[in-house]
């Protein structure tokens, strides 16, 4: 157990944790350099496009050090975007050490800084490593010295590399060696193994990645899930090395994935225990905080046959997202579909677009709302993820909306930007601190605002410089109304939405105009109107289509006109029928594009 | 697949014009020098002679019902070579003795007697490529010919005795009003064609215009212009029978009602497309587009630019494509006959067409009411697989 050492990177997207992931597993010689693709670890076809990851992985790699022994090194990956936060808490939990790769160029990011303090909380070792050392723009010594600013961490040993070239990157694996401690046996042999993540595998049905704490764990093990209390026979064990790899068992101090057949991913739910039927511990080992989606959509199919081919769908995903959440919902509008929390926007995009890819399905997402808080006047108190679902006006005593703690990261440059923006979005200044390299700002905002398009416009204003991490902070109470929005004079429930009255007029108006953008003309005047209540605060009308019709076919070549019919058709499938209204899909966002 | 025969028509396709017009996407080739045009004539009729060879027994016991000359500018091959092609044609197929024979003719190609030529031919039906009759919209639509040119030719092939003429006429041309519209009709009237076809100038993928796009009448005034024109002619005696066709009682273009039908056709020259029903189903066959590349090849499998048989995903599409233009309908019988499926394959569609106030049928006819016409891109779109 000595020669083991579990550790993850803390790191932002694009400061090079997969190149230099990357590039410790060819060290190591984990993969041929035939077999050597760019950023090995990030596996699903959307992380590896959108250049970050979402899942942990993890890798078991043999590596030869200076005194001469053969360690074991399980690098357990991260994910890098702050809706995914808690998957990092998970991936620290089965470490012992983490590497901090901070961009020497750029600074500390504000994701690195949160992430940072979980791994320190949960009292791991970290090692900072200076990243893009082979950049002009790189200085270590800025870089070294906001890391001790901001985060309060020692970085006189931080370790300056370049994952790029390779440049010292074998520095980093000796101070893995030396400085992240073995992980301690535990207190008997009784087995205690700690689900970091499991997925559903078409094949192998529901596959574990753990951490063996004590004890060990073998093919042919009967073993018992602490939380559910349902016992399986364990079938293989093994590491990736990225490869899967069998072995024939995993000890005490090792990280590694399990299948034991077990067919629906609930049966080994992620932070859950796993311990021998025969041989119980004693009790199971502190479980993860689960998550509480922030963001509610509604996803509804756009045709009504696709409903339970939908429904099996979010099953399938939720087996490997246990942060989402889904139950069905019924819209006078949409007709079928389900209200999904996520985490966050990424969150969102992320299984609507695995939705859409995977399983082949046309969808149209609702606007996307946070959970607020409604008091109603018999004093409870509803948590509506909803605007459909708010109570009638003489049942509300207030609406509170959850407010956030943001921490922003910028380079000086940007700050009047970023504040500006901060400003325009409802919120108010805590702090501002001056650091080597960056200005860290710190401010409350309502959680609304930033779910809509708040990342995009802190990228546009800083050049995409600037980073941010937000905590939930708590609830405060508000002038909210709702805008619903009328078709042809029909409310459509799934475009209502929760705004600050002071911003309804303004809203309410974009939102008209950029919906009668959107909206094609159709065979008959659509009107569009916003209304709070029955005030009408907005209005537009898409003008009737005159005509549409090919003004020549003569028997020849209707290979092109069949060509034209069936993009129609297409664009009709991202269409959603709304009374006798075709609404195409970005219609129901447009929500979140008024402001640009 | 068992088809019942529909009527036979001919296609044939001369290449050459005198210049390219910008909005133009047929198979025309502006002419460099002079044209083999008698050569041309000899690969049109070995093409005949080739296709009769392949397709058998298909043709077994069919009459040719229509000529059609289309181009390009027919009107740029002399009478003797139209004489010598439709001669030709004679000795190996088949003509009903009451064939319509149309000629496409740019006003600016003709000299004066040559209807008599053409007529003398065989030709009965002169189609003229006017397009419009405010001069400075023709130089606009880089036509070679002006208002006066257009009304002498079409006097011209009166006096020669051809009785049944249509002239073509665009709209939503170049910054064209309603009143220039309404004005076109009228002068196009006013020289008595049997037949007007009227259309809405559309920037086509690949033309000079889509490239370099002139200001065209949004879809509102195009709208307004196609009412009103509609109206014009109505009143005028001139019926709409399919989306772009107004004809006088009794004089709608048979060839073109074979295509809307269904009916099949052969296509001979460069780029001309052909139908034929047989015994696998419903075959489509086109030729070589380049004109150099057709007459290389005159009678060769060469000629060949594809053929392949229309898959039945595909039929109701194509029926529909067709059939649903005209204004009067088709007999309910034509789709089985005509394609070899059941009237069953389509019905859930065809429910669904009529509940929007699409289409309406009964056991005998099926027509698109006045919104399926207007919208008939909606309508076909519901037969698609």
């Amino acid at each position: 157990m000595e020669l083991i050492r579990n550790f993850s990177i803390i790191a932002h997207i694009d400061h090079g944790k997969s190149t230099l992931a990357d590039r410790i597993i060819q060290l190591c010689g984990g993969l041929s350099e035939r077999e050597m693709e760019a950023q090995v670890l990030d596996n699903n076809p959307i992380e590896r496009e959108r250049g970050i990851t979402i899942k942990a992985q993890s890798v078991s790699l043999p590596y030869k050090a200076r005194d001469g022994k053969t360690y074991q090194l399980n690098f357990i990956d991260t994910p890098g975007h702050v809706d995914f936060s808690y998957e990092v808490s998970r991936s620290l939990s089965a470490c012992e050490g983490a590497l901090l790769v901070v961009d020497a160029a750029q600074g500390v990011e504000a994701q690195s800084v949160a992430n940072c303090y979980t791994a320190i909380e949960q009292g791991l070792e970290v090692i900072p490593v200076l990243n893009k050392i082979d950049l002009p723009t790189a200085d270590i010594e800025k870089a070294k010295a906001e890391i001790e600013a901001v985060i309060g961490l020692d970085a006189s040993d931080a370790i300056p590399v370049s994952a790029k070239t390779g440049q010292n990157v074998v520095e980093v694996l000796e101070a893995i060696i030396q400085r992240i401690p073995a992980p301690k046996p535990g207190d008997t042999d009784k087995l205690q193994a700690l689900i970091i993540d499991s997925w559903f595998d078409n094949y192998l049905g529901v596959v574990s990645l753990v951490r063996v704490m004590q004890g060990e764990i073998r093919p042919g093990d009967k073993i018992l899930v602490m939380s559910t209390g349902r016992t399986h026979l364990v079938d293989d064990v093994g590491v990736f090395t990225p490869k899967r790899k069998k072995l024939e068992r995993l000890a005490a101090g090792e990280v590694g994935w399990i299948n034991a057949s077990i067919k629906d991913v609930h049966g080994a739910p992620v932070g859950d225990t796993l311990t021998h039927a025969g041989k119980p511990a004693a009790a199971p080992l502190p479980g993860f905080q689960t998550m509480k989606p922030r963001v509610f959509a509604g996803l509804f199919p756009v045709s009504a046959d696709d409903y339970p081919a939908l429904r099996e769908a979010l099953d399938k995903l939720r087996l490997n997202d246990a942060a989402m959440f889904f139950e069905p919902e019924s819209s006078e509008a949409m007709g079928f579909g389900f209200r999904c929390g996520f985490l966050g926007m990424l969150h969102m995009e992320i299984v609507q677009e695995r939705l859409e890819r995977e399983y082949d399905l046309d969808l149209i997402t609702t606007a996307p709302t946070v959970v607020y808080e409604v008091l109603k006047t018999d004093g409870s108190v509803l948590a509506m993820d909803n605007p459909a679902k708010l109570p009638p006006p003489q049942q509300i005593t207030e609406i509170r909306e959850p407010i956030i703690v943001a921490t922003i990261l910028t380079p000086g440059d940007y700050v009047g930007n970023v504040i500006k923006l901060c400003e325009e979005k409802r919120g108010v200044q805590l702090t501002i601190q001056y650091l080597a390299t960056q200005v860290q700002v710190t401010y409350e905002l309502p959680l609304a605002e930033v779910v809509l398009d708040f990342f995009d416009r802190l990228k546009s204003v800083s050049r995409g410089y600037a980073s941010m991490d937000y905590h939930l902070e708590r609830f405060d109470a508000g002038p909210f109304v709702r805008v619903d929005i009328l078709i042809n004079g029909d409310r459509v429930d799934a475009l209502s939405l929760i705004v600050h009255r002071s911003h309804a007029d303004r809203r309410g108006r974009e939102l008209v105009e950029r919906m009668k953008d959107l909206i094609p003309r159709q065979q008959f005047d659509v009107a569009i109107q916003a209304a709070i209540g029955a005030a009408v605060i907005a209005r537009s009308t898409v003008k009737a289509l005159r005509k549409n019709v090919l003004a020549k076919c003569y028997g020849g070549d209707v290979s092109r006109k069949k060509k034209l019919l069936e993009k129609q058709k297409e664009g009709k499938k991202r269409m959603k029928q709304v009374g006798s209204v075709e609404i195409p899909q970005e219609a129901f966002l447009a929500v979140l594009k008024v402001d640009k | 697949m068992n088809l019942i025969p529909p009527p036979l028509s001919l296609y044939v396709h001369m290449p050459w014009c005198v210049r390219k017009c910008p909005y133009c996407d047929f198979n025309s080739h502006g002419v460099r020098g002079t044209p083999a045009y008698a050569d041309y004539v000899d690969a049109l009729l070995a093409d005949l002679d080739a296709d009769l060879r392949d397709f058998g027994t298909a043709l077994d016991g069919r009459r040719i019902a229509t000529v059609f000359f289309g181009g390009g500018t027919p009107s740029l091959f002399a009478p003797e070579l139209i004489g010598r092609f439709l001669d030709g044609a004679r000795e190996r197929l088949p003509f009903a003795p009451d064939a319509e024979i149309t000629l496409e003719t740019n006003p600016g190609t003709v000299e004066h007697g040559r209807f008599d030529g053409y007529l003398a031919a065989g030709v009965n039906r002169i189609s003229f490529g006017v397009q419009s009759f405010d001069n400075d919209k023709l130089r606009r639509l880089g036509r070679i010919h002006s208002a006066g040119e257009a009304a002498d030719a079409v006097r011209q092939a009166q006096d020669a005795g051809i009785g049944n003429i249509n002239i073509d006429l665009m709209y939503a041309l170049p910054e064209q009003t309603l009143e220039g519209a309404l004005d076109d009709i009228d002068r196009a009237v006013t020289l008595g064609p049997t037949h007007v076809s009227h259309y809405q100038l559309t920037l086509e993928p690949n033309t000079a215009f889509a490239a370099n796009p002139p200001p065209l009448p949004d879809d509102d005034a195009a709208w307004a212009i196609q009412e009103a024109c509609e109206a014009r002619l109505g009143e005028a005696g001139y019926g709409q029978y399919e989306v772009s066709a107004y004809a006088l009682p009794g004089r709608r273009c048979a060839h073109n009602l074979n295509y809307w039908r269904f009916g099949d056709y052969l296509g001979i020259g460069a780029g001309a497309h052909g139908k034929i029903s047989d015994a696998n189903g419903v075959r489509r066959r086109w030729k070589t587009r380049l004109p150099a590349a057709y007459l290389a090849s005159a009678g060769q499998p060469a000629r060949i630019g594809g053929d392949n048989l229309v898959a039945l995903d595909d039929l109701p599409f194509e029926y529909m494509l067709n059939a649903l233009r005209l204004v009067d309908g088709v007999p309910m019988a034509d789709f089985a006959e005509r394609t070899g499926l059941s009237q069953a394959a389509i019905a859930p569609a065809m429910a669904a067409c009529v509940a929007r106030g699409w289409l309406v049928h009964d056991a005998v006819t099926l027509k698109t009411t006045a919104l399926g016409q207007r919208f008939l891109n909606d309508v076909i779109e519901a037969f698609m697989a």
